[in-house]
C-alpha cells in the first residue's frame, strides 16, 4: 500500500475506457460535411426572403358559392369542386432558376358554404379548429410509387364494384375529380414549360404526378405538386412523413445508374426545401410559422431493421445549408444511434432553427403498441404538425382536441382541499377528479366534432379508394389526443404544499390560501420561500418528480376511463402545451378552463407557465442532466400523444470546437435515460432582447416557439417574452480562468 | 448510556471532510471531454485582475446580491454528499463519455476534500482544472487521481505574475514539472489578457516551458471576455483590471506551431 501511495503515477482509473482529447480532435468548429447552395439556389433563397414569389399571387379570387348552390352540390362534391376550381385558377409560373416548379398564384381559399348554410349544416356539431381536415400525414410512399393514374384506376375499379352504393359512388367520383384536377394542373405546367423551351421541366411534368415517379427529381416534383394542392383545398398542417424512407429508393436507383451524383442530388433536395417556403406565409396556423410542414427522418423500418440511409444524412446536411424554417426536421433516435448522425443533427441544432426535434424509438414505439397500434404501424410513426405521433396514411387522428390545464386542476384542489382540512392524499384525489372532469368535458365536446369530407386527401390515404370511403369516416386509427399542459408548474405547486404545509408544517393552510387569493401582495416572504426553497421539477428531486409522475398517471387514468371517442378511437394523453402556456396564464377566447391566478409554487398571477416539458419559468435548476433525469420518470407507456422536453442551449456553447460532439452526446443521453421527445433550441438571449427593440436588424432570427419554429420578429410579444424567460443552459460562466 | 453509544458514531463521522462549493454546473462544455459536471470549489490564493469568478476567491460562503435577488455562493458539502450528488448522474455521464471536473476557485486549496470526493466517486472520469498554485503534496495527491489535468499558465515572468496574479509563480512552475513526471495527460490553458499574457515574449516563454513535456496534449488559448467584471458588484467588490480591456488581443501562433505544439483558440 505504501508503495502505491508513494508512486502516484499508478492510477487505477487510467485503464477505464474514457474519451481522450484525441478522440474529439480535430477541431470541429466548422461542420465536417458542409453543404452550400449553388448560386442559382442562393438567389432563390434571397428572393424567398424578400417575398419575390408573392408577386405572382395575382389570380382572381375563386368564386365557388354561386355555382355550388346553383348545382345544389353535396358537401363532398363541393370539396372536390374546390380542388378543381383552385387548380384551374392557378396560373403557371416557371422561373428561370427553378427546376422544381409550382408557385401559388391564388391567394385565398374560398368558402364552399355561406356562413348561414354552414351553421345549419353543422347545428349541434363542431368543426375542429378551422374546419378542413388538418394535421394528418399522407402515405407519400404510395402516392409516389403508384402515381395519380393508378390511384384513379383503383377508384374506377371500386366504383364498378360498389356501383349500387350511391355514397361510395359519389365519394369516388369526387376523388376522381380531384385527381384529374391535380393531373391537369401538372399538364398545364408541362405545356407551358414546353412552350418556353424548358424541356427539362416539361419532360417531368408530362409524367408526374400522374405516373409513378421514376427518378429522384420526378419524385420531388410530384411531391411538391400533390402537397401544394392539399393546401389549395383548405387543408393545413399537411405533414411530409418519413421522407428519407419513401424518397431513398428513387435516389438510390439514380445513384446506382449514374443518373445523378451526390452533389446534384443535394442541390435538388435543397431546391425542394426552398420550394416549401414559397407559399408558406399563406398557410394557416396560430401564428406565422406554425404551418406543420414536418418531416421525419431515421428510425426503424416496418420490419424493425434500421431505416437510416444516405438520404437521412443528406437531408440533415442540406437542411443546415438551406437554413429556412421549412420543412421542420424531426429525427428518430435510440440510445444506439450512431454519433455520426447525431453530430450532423447537432450541427443543424447549432444554427438555431430550433430543429431537429428528436423522438426516442425505444419509448415511442412500445407506447404506441400499448395504445393499440400494430407493431409494424407503430414502427412507421411520424409526427403531426408539432410533436404528436401519427401513422402516415393510416391515421385520421385529431391529435389536439384540447388540453387539460394541469395548473387549474391542481390549483382548484389545493384551494378546496386546504379549506376543507383535507390530508395531502385527499388533495391528490381532488386533483384526479378535476382532471377527470376536464377530460370528460373535452371528450363530450369532441363527440360533437365534425370532420368534413376530404376527397382529395382521401386519395393519399390507405384504403379510402379501395373501400370507397372518405377519410372523414375514419381510417385504421382514429384516436384523439389531449395535451397535458403546463405540468411542471402544477407539480411544483403540489410539491410545495406537500413539503411546507403537510411535512414541515412551516406554512399554515390559511396563510397559503390568503396569499394565493391576494396574489402574494401581503406575503412576498412566503412567495419567495415557495419559489426559491420549494422542490422543483428539473432538479432530479424525488419530491417534485413524484408529483409530476403522479399528475401524468392521474391524467392517463382519466383518459383511459373514457371507453371510446365517437370515431371508435381512444383518447391519447400527451405532455405538450402548444400555446396553452400563455393562454392558461393570461386567458384566451378559445380556453374553456379558467385562467389560473397565483399558484402555490410561488408563481404570481399572469406569469407564464412551463411550455411542454420544461422546468417552471424562473426556477433555479441544476442543469440539463438533472432536467433529463426528472422527465425520464414519467411513464411514457401511458403518455403517448407526444410533447417534447425542451432544452435551450446558449449559442456560446458552440464556440467550443467539441460542442457539436457534446450536444450529440446530450441527445444520446436523452435517449439512454428513457425520455420520449426532445427539442434543443440554440438561443442568444441578448440578440432576442435586441430584436424586440430593433426588429429591423433581426429579420432572419429564428426561434423554436412550441412545436414549430418561426421568425422571432413575427411572434406575438407574449410569446417573445416567454422565450426570453426560458432556461438557457451552457452559458459560458467559466472559460477556464480560475 | 446514550452518550456512550453516540461517541463511536461521532468518531466514524469525524474523518469525513467537508468542502465549500460555489457552483455545480451540468453540461459544462468547456471543461473537458464528453458530458461533464463541473464542481467549482471556493477559495483561491491568486488574485488575477481579470478573474471573472470573483466569488471563487474567498474561501468563505458569501451572499451575492444581483438584480434577480440574493444567492448564497458557497455551500458546505461532506465528501460523501458531494460524491452522492455526482454519482447520481454517473450513468448519464458514462453514456456521454464524460465525467466530473473539479475547478474553482482553486480546487487544490481544498485538496484533501477533493481527493476524498474522488475516492468516493463511482469510477467516473476526473478532470482537474487548476491554477497549479498548491503545495506539491496536494498537487500530487489530486493530480494522481485525475485522468486529465487542465493546467493554467498565465505568465512565465515571475515579477509580472506577482503583479497581475498576486502570487509568486514558482510553485506553479514546479507543479507543472511534477505533473509532467506523473505522466498524466494535460492541457495547458492560457488566458489571453491584452498586453499582459498575450505578448510575444510571454507566449514564447510559455512555449519554451512546456515544449517536450510528456503528457502535454495541446494548448488552449482563452480570449479575454469583456464580461469578466460582471459579477463583482454582486460580490460587493470592484473590478480593477490591470490592463487595457479595450485593446484587441493579437496573438501570433507561430511560436507554438514551430515548436510542434497543438493549439486551439476557444
Amino acid at each position: 500500500m505504501n508503495n502505491l501511495r508513494s508512486a502516484p503515477a499508478v492510477n487505477p482509473r487510467r485503464h477505464l475506457p474514457v474519451t481522450t482529447i484525441f478522440k474529439v480532435e480535430p477541431s470541429r468548429s466548422e461542420p465536417r460535411n458542409q453543404f452550400e447552395l449553388e448560386p442559382r439556389l442562393a438567389e432563390m433563397k434571397r428572393a424567398l426572403r424578400d417575398g419575390c414569389y408573392k408577386q405572382y399571387r395575382t389570380s382572381p379570387e375563386v368564386e365557388l358559392l354561386a355555382e355550388c348552390d346553383a348545382e345544389q352540390l353535396s358537401w363532398p362534391r363541393r370539396a372536390a369542386r374546390l380542388i378543381r376550381r383552385m387548380c384551374e385558377a392557378q396560373e403557371v409560373v416557371i422561373r428561370p432558376e427553378e427546376r422544381i416548379v409550382f408557385t401559388r398564384t391564388v391567394e385565398k381559399v374560398p368558402s364552399i358554404y355561406s356562413q348561414s348554410q354552414q351553421q345549419a349544416l353543422t347545428a349541434g356539431r363542431e368543426f375542429h379548429e378551422l374546419g378542413p381536415i388538418s394535421n394528418i400525414c399522407a402515405d407519400w410512399e404510395m402516392v409516389l410509387s403508384q402515381g395519380l393514374g393508378q390511384r384513379r384506376q383503383i377508384a374506377l375499379a371500386t366504383r364498378e364494384r360498389l356501383k349500387n352504393d350511391p355514397q361510395a359512388v359519389e365519394f369516388l367520383d369526387c376523388a376522381i375529380e380531384t385527381i384529374d384536377a391535380a393531373a391537369n394542373l401538372a399538364w398545364r405546367y408541362a405545356e407551358e414549360a414546353a412552350r418556353i423551351r424548358r424541356h427539362d421541366v416539361a419532360k417531368i411534368l408530362y409524367r408526374v404526378p400522374e405516373q409513378p415517379a421514376s427518378t429522384f427529381h420526378e419524385a420531388l416534383q410530384a411531391l411538391r405538386l400533390c402537397h401544394a394542392v392539399l393546401w389549395l383545398g383548405g387543408h393545413y398542417h399537411c405533414g411530409l412523413g418519413r421522407f428519407d424512407q419513401y424518397m431513398w429508393p428513387y435516389l438510390k436507383k439514380d445513384l446506382k445508374l449514374g443518373r445523378i451524383d451526390l452533389s446534384g442530388a443535394e442541390q435538388l433536395l435543397a431546391e425542394f426545401f426552398l420550394s416549401l417556403n414559397k407559399d408558406s406565409d399563406l398557410y394557416p396556423g396560430i401564428q406565422q410559422g406554425d404551418n406543420g410542414q414536418s418531416l421525419m427522418l431515421g428510425g426503424v423500418k416496418r420490419d424493425g431493421s434500421s431505416g437510416v440511409n444516405e438520404l437521412t444524412y443528406m437531408t440533415l446536411r442540406v437542411a443546415r445549408g438551406v437554413g429556412m424554417i421549412d420543412p421542420k426536421i424531426n429525427l428518430r433516435v435510440t440510445k444506439n444511434t450512431s454519433l455520426d448522425l447525431l453530430e450532423l443533427a447537432a450541427e443543424l441544432t447549432q444554427i438555431g432553427l430550433g430543429f431537429p426535434q428528436y423522438s426516442n424509438d425505444d419509448v415511442v414505439i412500445p407506447g404506441l403498441v400499448a395504445h393499440g397500434y400494430e407493431l409494424e404501424d407503430a414502427r412507421d410513426y411520424s409526427v403531426a404538425a408539432c410533436w404528436e405521433f401519427i401513422i402516415p396514411g393510416g391515421g385520421m387522428e385529431v391529435v389536439n382536441v384540447g388540453a387539460v390545464s394541469m395548473p387549474a386542476a391542481v390549483d382548484a384542489a389545493i384551494h378546496s382541499g386546504l379549506a376543507a382540512g383535507d390530508s395531502f392524499d385527499d388533495i391528490l384525489v381532488r386533483v384526479g377528479s378535476n382532471l377527470h372532469s376536464q377530460v370528460a368535458k373535452l371528450a363530450e365536446r369532441s363527440a360533437r366534432l365534425f370532420l368534413p369530407p376530404a376527397p382529395y386527401y382521401s386519395v393519399f390515404m390507405s384504403g379510402c379508394l379501395e373501400r370507397g370511403c372518405d377519410l372523414s369516416h375514419g381510417l385504421k386509427y382514429n384516436n384523439f389526443g389531449i395535451h397535458g399542459a403546463c405540468s411542471s408548474n402544477a407539480a411544483d405547486a403540489l410539491a410545495a404544499v406537500k413539503t411546507f404545509v403537510f411535512e414541515e408544517r412551516s406554512v399554515s393552510p390559511q396563510r397559503l390560501l390568503d396569499a394565493l387569493n391576494s396574489n402574494f401582495d401581503q406575503d412576498e416572504a412566503l412567495r419567495r420561500n415557495l419559489f426559491d426553497e420549494g422542490p422543483k421539477v428539473g432538479n432530479d428531486d424525488a419530491r417534485a418528480d413524484a408529483m409530476l409522475v403522479r399528475l401524468f398517471d392521474l391524467f392517463s387514468e382519466a383518459c383511459e376511463s373514457i371507453p371510446a371517442n365517437r370515431h371508435g378511437g381512444i383518447f391519447r394523453p400527451g405532455s405538450g402545451s402548444a400555446m396553452f402556456y400563455v393562454w392558461l396564464a393570461q386567458g384566451h377566447e378559445a380556453m374553456t378552463e379558467p385562467v389560473v391566478g397565483a399558484t402555490a409554487d410561488g408563481r404570481k398571477s399572469g406569469g407564464y407557465f412551463s411550455s411542454s416539458l420544461a422546468p417552471s419559468p424562473g426556477v433555479r435548476v441544476r442543469g440539463p442532466f438533472s432536467v433529463l433525469k426528472s422527465y425520464s420518470k414519467i411513464n411514457y407507456q401511458r403518455i403517448c400523444n407526444g410533447g417534447p422536453l425542451t432544452l435551450e442551449v446558449s449559442d456560446t456553447v458552440f464556440r467550443n470546437p467539441e460542442a457539436v460532439h457534446q450536444v450529440a452526446l446530450l441527445i444520446r443521453a436523452f435517449a439512454a435515460v428513457g425520455c420520449q421527445q426532445l427539442q434543443i433550441n440554440t438561443l442568444n438571449v441578448d440578440s432576442l432582447k435586441d430584436a424586440q427593440v430593433h426588429p429591423e436588424r433581426h429579420k432572419n432570427l429564428v426561434v423554436r416557439v412550441w412545436g414549430w419554429s418561426g421568425y422571432f420578429c413575427e411572434l406575438d410579444e407574449a410569446f417573445q417574452n416567454q422565450i426570453i424567460g426560458r432556461h438557457v443552459y451552457g452559458e459560458s460562466a467559466k472559460c477556464g480562468l480560475p | 448510556m446514550a452518550a456512550r453509544i453516540k461517541i463511536p458514531f461521532v468518531l466514524l463521522l469525524l474523518p469525513m471532510l467537508t468542502g465549500v462549493v460555489f457552483d455545480i454546473k451540468e453540461f459544462a462544455v468547456h471543461d473537458g471531454p464528453g458530458l461533464r459536471v463541473t464542481v467549482f470549489l471556493k477559495g483561491c490564493a491568486l488574485r488575477c485582475s481579470w478573474c471573472h469568478n470573483p466569488e471563487g476567491q474567498s474561501p468563505e460562503p458569501q451572499m451575492l446580491r444581483g438584480t434577480a435577488g440574493e444567492r448564497l455562493a458557497g455551500v458546505t458539502f461532506s465528501s460523501q454528499a458531494l460524491a452522492d450528488r455526482l454519482n447520481s448522474l454517473a450513468s448519464l455521464l458514462r453514456v456521454g463519455d464524460g465525467g466530473v471536473t473539479f475547478s474553482g476557485g482553486e480546487p487544490l486549496a481544498q485538496a484533501d476534500f477533493v481527493s476524498e470526493v474522488i475516492d468516493r466517486l463511482d469510477g467516473l472520469h476526473v478532470v482537474l482544472d487548476t491554477s497549479g498554485y498548491a503545495e506539491e503534496s496536494s498537487f500530487r495527491k489530486v493530480a494522481a487521481k485525475s485522468q486529465l489535468v487542465y493546467f493554467d499558465l498565465k505568465l512565465i515572468d515571475a515579477a509580472a505574475h506577482l503583479a497581475h496574479a498576486g502570487v509568486d509563480n514558482q510553485p506553479i512552475l514546479r507543479n507543472l514539472h511534477v505533473l509532467a513526471k506523473l505522466g498524466i495527460p494535460f492541457v495547458i490553458r492560457v488566458p489571453l489578457i491584452p498586453g499582459v499574457t498575450d505578448t510575444q515574449a510571454n507566449l514564447s516563454a510559455i512555449t519554451r516551458t512546456v515544449a517536450g513535456l510528456p503528457g502535454l496534449q495541446r494548448i488552449d488559448l482563452l480570449p479575454y471576455n469583456k464580461a469578466a467584471g460582471a459579477k463583482y458588484a454582486a460580490c460587493g467588490m470592484v473590478y480593477r483590471p490591470t490592463f487595457d480591456e479595450g485593446r484587441e488581443s493579437k496573438v501570433n501562433l507561430a511560436c507554438f506551431k514551430s515548436a510542434g505544439l497543438k493549439v486551439r483558440i476557444l
